[in-house]
């Protein structure tokens, strides 16, 4: 189970609709105790996708790598990354999958016509063949 | 000794550590030396082949090691060694 603090969660949807209609990506912070995570910072990463950026995102590897350290810094760990799908649901594409790393949460948020609709969190495997679902808690509005 | 930083992740095969120093003289003998301590490691880093997951690069200070002598890339005592997977996506392809 995953849980996102207030916090977080508004600079994550703040993200996803500035960038909108591209997608948008971040690393998510916070602890992880056995099965339950929880986090309390979100951080708004570029998307480096060289192309159409409307149904893709990359993220630079440098600056996972500085999320990372900022995690460490503030004696927390790096557990999550999220990205928005604008104007669709929250699925996890063939696209996720095949570009996706089995160490960490995925969130995926759905913004339609601008505006927050629904999120989603998956943990794909280390083949990158299935993704499971994942529970989520957002602080609802 | 150089030291070589564990993803959250990871840590579980690490006997919970976040860091390990290790020796070696090139980064593959340290990657090595990793896996020799925490077998457990080994797959969730390198493939059936023994090569580095797709996913997995690794950057020594700040530079990745791709763009360095890859897994010959010369080794220095103080150095930092960090796992990081390479992530991309989007809803295209549905």
């Amino acid at each position: 189970m995953i849980s996102i603090e207030s916090g977080a969660w508004d600079v994550m949807i703040s993200h996803a609709k500035k960038t909108y209609p591209n997608e948008c990506c971040g690393a998510m912070i916070g602890a992880i105790d056995g099965d339950q995570k929880a986090v309390s910072v979100a951080v708004p990463l570029e998307n480096a996708f060289t192309g159409e950026q409307g149904a893709r995102y990359e993220l630079r590897q440098e600056d996972l790598l500085r999320a990372d350290s900022e995690a460490r810094s503030r004696g927390l760990d790096l557990i999550g990354i999220f990205h928005s799908h604008p104007d669709c649901d929250a699925y996890f594409s063939k696209t996720d999958l095949e570009n996706s790393c089995p160490w960490y949460s995925f969130v995926v948020l759905s913004i339609k016509n601008g505006e927050f609709d629904h999120a989603n969190s998956f943990l794909p495997d280390p083949d990158q063949t299935k993704a499971d679902k994942e529970e989520l808690i957002w602080p609802k509005s | 000794m150089a030291k070589v930083l564990i993803p959250t992740p990871l840590r579980q095969y690490a006997d919970k550590k976040d860091t390990v120093e290790l020796s070696g003289a090139t980064v593959g003998e340290v990657l090595a030396a990793l896996t020799t301590q925490f077998g457990d490691l080994r797959k969730h880093l390198f493939n059936d082949e023994g090569k580095l997951r797709s996913f997995v690069n690794v950057y020594l200070n700040d530079e990745d090691i791709r763009y360095l002598d890859k897994d010959k890339t010369a080794v220095k005592d103080g150095d930092t060694l960090s796992i990081v997977p390479s992530i991309a996506g989007g809803s295209y392809g549905g």
